[in-house]
């Protein structure tokens, strides 16, 4: 069910746009058409989740929790890459638990030292990709051949959100659930963001 | 392994007690909501579990387990309407057509059942145990939203064991007004306006989603919640029975009532003219 | 605490549009099974101020009779191993291994009670107390149905039905076992008076249906009689005798009444 979920992220010159479907499915319903798939972490970082039901917010809130301990403890935040490698530690823990969380997430991000954006590919194995953009489930067969063709490092953000159009356009017009749009979240230099996203026009297939 | 082995071989001599179900006669008698359980001796609890007792895969299990049926919970402007059927099935037995499947957990929090009935009524009843230790420990009435992470962190613990419901918290406390929670035992917790859950969701969210509206009367809202129900005692067949209605509002919950569907159908078809695919002749 | 087995979904790739072959994957057979099924049949009815739980006293094992006379229906509390003075009846049907365990288990809890709070134990709070458990062993169930029977503290006849795992609702009656459903149907015509209607009133759609009155001691004990003679002509693991228990507030009286053989 949940490779029906859509992921995904787009890298830019100075932002990461992350978008993450808005239904939430059990068997044969729709429970709820405003589900908010992300968590921020802290200022510069937010993650996004799909995979088993319950593992999902488990994992994340945990996460998130660790990660805001962390900047009480030591008053400073974890980079972007710095705290990939602490999601992608603790799953690889789990993996080899007696019960391993079924997770996928995307992790965008911006490094406010190195002053770019970034943006990790995790999945529930604890692979750990730093992509420039990225997509999980259904969602890869038809955004990531889009991206290889449109995307740019530096492209602008309107450029991005225009890419990212094109993706949830794909998606609606050829997947065959539907996923209720998505939420959009960007994350520049100055935090993390919720960017207002119109996705109740019909998309037809040709 | 090592640990299975130990724990299920005897020692050659031993004192006391004989075995781990005589110890528990003895600890019995202290914990009155214990949270230990009995589990068979193999390594793959769960699948045996699982063949055991899930009539779905397996129509011959030897244990049947009763499982409840439709529920629906809605916010609207005058609180929360909480509905539901009466149904228990045990494979196709219909084992109580009397089940009460909402659950009062306060004098202002409601839980309603559906999947396993034993699980619902044994869970509902411990959460409202913590309910209650939260009011007596912190002086004031514990939110709904607290209570429902209780619930689902407890259920979340026991994923994969095989224990099977999909349950909705709703109450109204002065914090967060009315609230309205879904649980169920994958360990999802989603907050939301409308709730449909059971073998006959489908056929409550075809009727409920169509009318509702958050600005519905206390009336309107309560005559829909009961009209939703009709229509998956009607069409699912693991539902029927009677339709038990609440509402909740500010100063706690009301019951409206422990009505048979059958006299609310022939209502419904010969004042309303609806169900037009049942014939009302009588020759 | 995801299991492994959902991790295959994790792997699915868009179909094709056309059929692919598909592996056929043998359902699991497990060599544990600590269960088997004695047969026969319970049932209680309560009135206003007694309850009856009535058992054949069959024990089956597939076709087998392994005997004429064992009891299903247990005291519970009271004093001594003979259980005087008690006012609460057990019944089990289902595995009578697991169900004289239950039993066991639940007569030490009440004689506990007593001892501790110098009281006797209500029935409602017995039967909350079955409930938990039957659901101790939520994880390797009890194979039994159970049914309590006892007077509640208003002095009315109180009667309790379970699942296997300790879901439980207050009755008026329940038929369990294997002839439960040969029974249960009657008896929710004969005591709730469903689908009966009132001959005197005008009839059509709106006719009145009777109410249920609270029934008298003869009456319950000959519809348990009738109820048990019409599932021994068709239920095979059910007959040989029937056990009775009256719950009333002197105590408890018990009966013993053969039935067909065969």
């Amino acid at each position: 069910m949940y490779v029906m979920e859509v992921l995904l992220g787009i890298t830019g010159k100075d932002f990461t746009i992350i978008a993450a479907s808005k239904a939430a499915m059990r068997g044969a319903s729709i429970l709820k058409v405003n589900d908010d798939k992300t968590r921020p972490l802290n200022k510069h970082t937010l993650m996004a989740y799909s995979g088993e039901a319950g593992d999902t917010v488990q994992f994340a809130e945990y996460v998130q929790a660790n990660v805001q301990l962390y900047s009480m403890r030591n008053s400073t935040d974890l980079t972007p890459y710095e705290t990939a490698s602490f999601v992608r530690s603790e799953l690889a823990k789990s993996l080899r638990s007696r019960s391993p969380y079924t997770v996928n997430l995307l992790l965008g991000g911006y490094d406010p030292i190195k002053d770019q954006p970034q943006l990790y590919w995790i999945d529930y194995l604890a692979s750990c990709a730093n992509v420039p953009y990225a997509a999980h489930g259904y969602a890869q067969y038809y955004c990531l051949s889009i991206l290889d063709k449109h995307h740019h490092p530096d492209i602008s953000f309107e450029q991005g959100m225009k890419i990212l159009r094109m993706c949830t356009d794909e998606l609606k017009r050829r997947l065959p659930i539907d996923f209720k749009g998505v939420i959009v979240k960007v994350v520049t230099k100055d935090g993390v963001r919720e960017e207002p996203y119109e996705d109740d026009k019909q998309v037809l297939a040709p | 392994m090592d640990a299975l082995v130990a724990q299920y071989s005897r020692p050659a001599h031993q004192e006391g007690f004989a075995d781990e179900d005589q110890q528990q006669l003895t600890a019995d008698i202290q914990p009155p909501l214990s949270l230990k359980f009995a589990l068979p001796p193999i390594a793959s609890s769960q699948q045996w579990l699982r063949a055991m007792t899930d009539d779905n895969s397996n129509p011959n299990c030897p244990i049947k387990i009763a499982h409840g049926t439709t529920t629906l919970a809605f916010r609207f402007k005058g609180g929360i309407i909480v509905a539901t059927d009466s149904r228990a099935t045990a494979g196709n037995w219909i084992a109580s057509q009397t089940v009460k499947k909402v659950i009062e957990i306060n004098s202002c929090l409601l839980g309603t059942m559906a999947g396993g009935a034993a699980d619902c009524q044994y869970w509902l009843a411990y959460l409202g145990m913590q309910c209650r230790l939260h009011e007596l420990r912190h002086k004031r009435r514990i939110t709904v939203c607290a209570a429902s992470k209780i619930l689902a962190n407890l259920v979340y613990s026991y994923k994969g064991m095989g224990l099977s419901m999909g349950t909705m918290c709703a109450g109204v406390t002065p914090s967060e007004g009315p609230a309205l929670y879904y649980i169920d035992s994958d360990g999802t917790r989603l907050a939301g306006n409308l709730f449909c859950v059971g073998s006959g969701q489908t056929f409550a969210y075809g009727v409920l989603d169509a009318q509702y509206n958050y600005d519905l009367s206390d009336e309107d809202a309560l005559e829909l919640g009961r009209r939703s129900i009709l229509a998956a005692t009607h069409r699912d067949a693991f539902s029927g029975g009677f339709i038990n209605l609440y509402h909740v509002k500010e100063d706690g919950w009301v019951k409206h009532g422990f009505t048979d569907t059958n006299g609310v159908f022939w209502d419904t078809k010969l004042n309303k003219g609806e169900f037009s695919n049942v014939t009302a002749n009588l020759d | 605490m995801a299991s492994l087995f959902n991790a295959q979904s994790m792997l699915d790739q868009p179909s094709y549009s056309f059929a692919q072959p598909t592996s056929h994957s043998e359902p699991r057979q497990h060599s544990f099974y600590p269960y088997t099924d004695n047969g026969g049949s319970t049932l209680g009815i309560s009135g206003q101020d007694f309850a009856i739980l009535a058992g054949d006293t069959r024990s089956t094992s597939g076709y087998n009779i392994n005997t004429r006379y064992a009891p299903k229906l247990f005291k519970i509390g009271g004093d001594g191993p003979n259980n005087t003075g008690s006012k609460i009846v057990l019944s089990v049907v289902g595995f009578a291994a697991d169900g004289r365990a239950l039993k066991e288990r639940l007569d030490t809890v009440v004689k506990m009670y007593k001892y501790q709070h110098g009281k006797d134990i209500s029935v409602g709070a017995c039967a909350q107390r079955l409930s938990h458990i039957l659901y101790s062993k939520r994880f390797f169930p009890y194979y039994v149905t159970a049914i309590l029977g006892g007077i509640d503290e208003e002095g009315k006849g109180a009667l309790y039905s379970y699942d296997p795992v300790g879901s439980y609702e207050r009755e008026q009656c329940r038929a369990a076992g294997a002839a439960s459903s040969l029974i249960m149907p009657f008896l929710d015509n004969q005591v709730n008076l469903k689908n009966q209607y009132d001959a005197s009133q005008p009839q059509g759609f709106g006719k009145e249906p009777l109410k249920p009155q609270p029934l008298s001691r003869p009456h319950v004990e000959s519809l348990v009689n009738d109820a048990f003679t019409s599932a021994v002509e068709r239920h095979i693991e059910v007959g040989d005798g029937l056990q009775m228990m009256i719950i009333t507030k002197d105590g408890i009286e018990e009966t013993y009444a053969p039935l067909k053989k065969d």
